[in-house]
């Protein structure tokens, strides 16, 4: 059955009708809609502040989608994206400062762009070492390897030496016009916002994709049962470590993408607690939904942001605010994460579904 | 769109038609669906040939004659429809048997009908066939199509559709051409159908349908209202009774619309709206019953969507009543409704899988003033058809534009109506049937010089609308001497959503009482929500809160009724009408005779002086079982 709300008078003939995009007229309006959104009325009509936060909210996303496919899809609880998502950012860098490229390549402008795929790969295979345990462990003591992948990424390997390459100590630069996509140079917050509007568009479209078709199925028959699902015929290792390559390669990229957002570059990008917070994000937004990641990007981003508009004003008054606005900005995610889970434990996604809901059984309730 | 018109000559038969048909559309037009896994399986008019084609050489091959009768049960799906078409093209006649029968109902049919093949669908029907083998010695073979639990079976009559098939392509490699051969040697007055009416009062009757009869019915109905072959039409009412055939053969074969199956029978509600079919004809029972669902979704909604439902429902009351008095639209009200379209009717029409809906019909019963209504305020074409099997299927239709909710209708092209100096309804038209089988005196009373006497009471009124008033048995004297419709009172009853079923008694008495059937799950949700304890149904039907609900139900419908015609006293019967017990017919109209025998001690009861009636009975239930149940009933009396 589609999982679609059929109109009267549409119906399937065959099981790709059935699983097809944009299964009925009213869909397709409203995607075309949200893609002039997206890359027409956003970046020709808004100001640069609206799209820096956007990209905020895209790289957050990407990162959630990933963690997504991991423990909303796949049912591999991880609390350490953030190591991959450090993995794709420095391959990106030391591939564009310090990878001899031929003259031909820099010329083109496809340095940046073969370093974000090659990004993509290295985040792959570094989160299929650390899944590796997921073939005998579940539960806690897979979320254990995935914190060790945290320390050991970030804050042993990444911190002591992959950061003194090239000797320039603790952090990289990155030039300006070395980010460069062929002739199109990334050095505004509009061209961000464009590649990042891009790199998430092909992630979702990748990502359902994936999920539409069979191996998408193996991973939801995992989650819910991985007994059973291998009694299906189903390969459970070699489908787990495809979700934490899968996951990874999209964490490689959104690092590579963030190299282009910020053109510097430090181990203290990528916390503990950014793990934490990609986490936070899913279960606000609804676990199990690609709408939920995005929906708890933007909730998340948004409320920080606001936070910071609040408190701003009350600086004049409490000098210590702005201090420890980290402190703050942490209490407000725990708070909401406790407020999610105690009044709407399905998420964003499952709200958005009740809402379609009331419309699509109007005028009445069932 | 394109609708091309066939002309009906004698010697055009089914058959020809549909090899005609099928060398028209061939594999670039899907002739039928089914819903199967979840998808809507299609398959093009070249695999309805291909089907039909070996299934009847298959059928020859297992001593099929010409004239020969085939026998067949089952849900809609293809398959029935192949049977159907493969017995036709062999020059076979087709029995449909309703797929709910119970035993002693199938042998009747297939002893008195002569069946030599029984095409069942699975375990079931052919447990039935099996029971019946031995009572029935000219039944041959017993044939399958679906092989859920038939493993274990080893008879040699036994075969499946597929071996059928099989040994339908080994004839025709032997000889080519046959199938061709045995489908130009059919004439249009050659018996196509055998059709067992079910019956109100005696055991079934079967009357004989010619080729030319269905043709012609069918094209005298599309001359009404003409279907395009991009049309789609479900197909899930059973195929024995003679609506479905009118819909799925008469017309669906001349206009080449395509025909959907649904699933389970269970989901066909659903299936339906899934489609959104173009046309429809079924029942009053269904359309009843979306009415009931309607207004019981409407009491558990929320506030808003309640007072936009209410504003639109008035609005479409207020239009539909204008155009019954053929009164033009004031244009405050076109934007009104405009926007009561906008607001609720789009939506609900798309509920109920009438989102594409043309026109649909109901006939086979009386419906109720008040749900016709209901359909028209909503914007739905909804036709009253008045007809009999005797006819195939249909003599009376509405016109488009020209609707009157008490009446049935005109008659259709090439039909004549009369009303008798008694008052009973006669008609005449190229579909009316040849006789009864094996029953002559029966057709000698139904068939006089070419008229056929309906057996129904009625007038034509002054806009040349025939009204039908009832069955000439059924109508009631009153107290004051004046002629009343027992049906027309039960059909208002039914409006109101608590209740299921309802039989009024009151012929030639002091006053009119009702014995009165809850529905179960709708009286059972509002208990629930009042916190009222019950355990079963005739628990539940015997609780004075319940009486009190029905009363108020009953007065609803008292109120614009003469004096001598109101409801005085009512009993919640403790459980439904069921055809199973013999209390409906397969059809679902009430057997008045027999649940007067049946329910005497009620009729007594509201008839005297008491107020409680000691029940003691047996109901069967689907499986044959019987339960003997003992209750006491209570008598409640209605102020008027």
């Amino acid at each position: 059955m589609s999982s679609v709300w059929m109109p009267c008078g549409d119906y399937h003939q065959s099981y790709a009708e059935d699983h097809g995009w944009w299964q009925t007229r009213f869909i397709k309006f409203k995607m075309l809609l949200l893609l002039a959104v997206i890359f027409v009325i956003i970046p020709q009509f808004l100001s640069g502040y609206v799209m820096s936060v956007a990209s905020m909210v895209g790289y957050t996303a990407m990162g959630a989608l990933g963690v997504q496919l991991l423990i909303g899809y796949t049912g591999l609880v991880t609390l350490g994206h953030a190591a991959f998502i450090a993995v794709g950012a420095y391959t990106s860098t030391l591939l564009v400062l310090q990878f001899p490229w031929p003259q031909w390549i820099m010329d083109a402008g496809l340095a940046y762009p073969i370093s974000v795929l090659v990004a993509g790969v290295f985040g792959g295979i570094w989160s299929v070492l650390f899944g590796l345990p997921s073939a005998k462990v579940k539960g806690f003591y897979l979320i254990l390897t995935t914190m060790a992948a945290q320390f050991i990424t970030v804050d042993f390997i990444l911190t002591q030496y992959v950061s003194r390459i090239g000797g320039r100590g603790q952090a990289f630069s990155l030039p300006p016009g070395t980010i460069k996509v062929g002739p199109w140079v990334i050095d505004s917050e509009r061209e961000v916002y464009y590649l990042m509007a891009v790199i998430l568009t092909l992630m979702v479209i990748v990502l359902a994709n994936l999920l539409r078709s069979r191996v998408g199925r193996a991973w939801v028959a995992i989650r819910d049962n991985d007994i059973a699902a291998e009694t299906l015929g189903i390969n459970i290792v070699w489908y787990k470590l495809l979700a934490f390559f899968v996951a990874g390669f999209f964490a490689g990229v959104a690092g590579g993408f963030w190299v282009s957002n910020t053109a510097a570059l430090s181990p203290e990008h990528f916390p503990w607690f950014w793990s934490l917070w990609l986490v936070g994000v899913i279960l606000i937004g609804g676990v199990g939904s690609i709408h939920g990641a995005i929906f708890g990007s933007f909730f998340m981003v948004v409320i920080m942001e606001l936070l910071q508009v609040g408190v701003i004003p009350l600086a004049d008054y409490f000098p210590k605010l702005l201090m420890s606005f980290a402190s703050l900005k942490e209490m407000a995610f725990g708070l909401a994460i406790c407020a999610f889970l105690i009044y709407e434990p399905n998420g964003l996604a499952y709200r958005w579904w009740q809402a379609k809901n009331y419309f699509n059984l109007w005028p009445f309730s069932y | 769109m394109s609708s091309t018109r066939i002309e009906i000559t004698k010697d055009l038969t089914i058959p020809k038609l549909f090899v005609r048909q099928c060398k028209k559309f061939g594999k670039n037009k899907v002739a039928m669906r089914e819903k199967e896994f979840g998808i809507w399986r299609p398959y093009t008019w070249q695999d309805y040939y291909d089907n039909v084609k070996y299934l009847s050489l298959g059928m020859v091959s297992l001593g099929l004659k010409r004239g020969d009768k085939v026998a067949m049960i089952g849900d809609n799906r293809p398959e029935g429809l192949w049977a159907e078409m493969a017995a036709l093209c062999a020059g076979g006649i087709g029995v449909w048997l309703f797929q709910d029968c119970m035993m002693d109902e199938v042998k009747y049919i297939i002893d008195h009908s002569d069946t030599k093949i029984f095409v069942g669908e699975t375990q079931e029907e052919v447990d039935k066939a099996l029971a019946i083998k031995d009572q029935c010695p000219k039944l041959e073979w017993v044939l399958w199509d679906d092989p859920k639990g038939m493993r274990n079976y080893d008879q040699d009559f036994l075969l499946s559709l597929k071996e059928v098939q099989a040994r339908g392509r080994e004839l025709d490699a032997k000889e080519p051409g046959l199938f061709e051969k045995m489908v130009e040697e059919g004439d249009g007055e050659d018996i196509c159908l055998l059709f067992y009416t079910s019956g109100t009062t005696a055991l079934p009757k079967g009357a004989l349908l010619t080729h030319y009869n269905m043709l012609t019915m069918g094209r005298n109905l599309l001359d009404v209202d003409p279907c395009y072959e991009t049309d789609d039409f479900v197909s899930y009412l059973p195929f024995a009774w003679i609506g479905e055939q009118m819909m799925s053969i008469s017309c669906g074969l001349q206009v080449g619309y395509t025909l959907n199956f649904p699933e389970e029978p269970d989901t066909a509600q659903e299936n339906i709206r899934e489609i959104g079919p173009h046309v429809m004809f079924a029942p009053p029972r269904l359309y009843e019953g979306m009415t009931r669902s309607v207004q019981v979704k409407y009491i558990d909604s929320t506030w808003t969507k309640r007072r936009v439902y209410e504003f639109a429902t008035k609005i479409g009351y207020k239009v539909a009543n204008l155009k019954f008095e053929k009164q033009p639209v004031p244009w405050y009200l076109k934007i009104l409704h405009w926007l009561a379209y906008i607001t609720m009717q789009k939506k609900l029409k798309d509920h109920l899988g009438m989102s594409r809906l043309r026109q649909c019909y109901t006939g086979g019963a009386a419906m109720g003033p008040d749900h016709f209504r209901f359909f028209h305020a909503l914007g739905v074409n909804l036709k009253q058809i008045y007809g009999q099997t005797e006819i195939a299927g249909i003599s009376i239709v509405h016109r488009s534009g020209d609707v009157k909710f008490d009446t049935v209708g005109t008659p259709i092209p090439q039909t004549e109506v009369k009303i008798t100096e008694e008052g009973e309804i006669i008609s005449r038209s190229p579909s009316v049937f040849k006789g009864y089988y094996k029953n002559d005196e029966a057709t000698r009373k139904t068939l006089v010089d070419g008229w056929l006497y309906s057996g129904d009471r009625g007038f034509i009124d002054e806009d040349g609308h025939l009204v039908v008033f009832d069955r000439s048995k059924d109508v009631m004297t009153l107290s004051d001497g004046r002629p009343f419709s027992p049906q027309y009172l039960e059909t208002r009853l039914k409006f109101s959503p608590f209740i299921q079923e309802a039989w009024v008694i009151g012929d030639k008495r002091e006053y009119v009482t009702a014995v009165m059937c809850i529905d179960y799950a709708v009286v059972g949700k509002w208990a629930d929500d009042k916190k009222l304890n019950y355990t079963s149904y005739p628990e539940l039907s015997q609780k004075p809160e319940v009486y009190d609900l029905v009363q108020k139900q009953i007065e609803e419908a008292n109120k614009d009724l003469p004096g001598p015609a109101k409801i005085r006293k009512f009993v919640n019967l403790y459980k439904v009408f069921d055809a199973d017990d013999e209390e409906l017919t397969r059809t679902s109209k009430l057997r008045r005779a027999f649940v007067e025998k049946r329910y005497k001690e009620i009729v007594d009861g509201l008839y005297g002086d008491t107020d409680v009636v000691h029940m003691d009975t047996t109901i069967t239930y689907e499986d044959g079982r019987e339960q003997r149940i003992k209750t006491d009933l209570r008598i409640q009396e209605i102020k008027v």
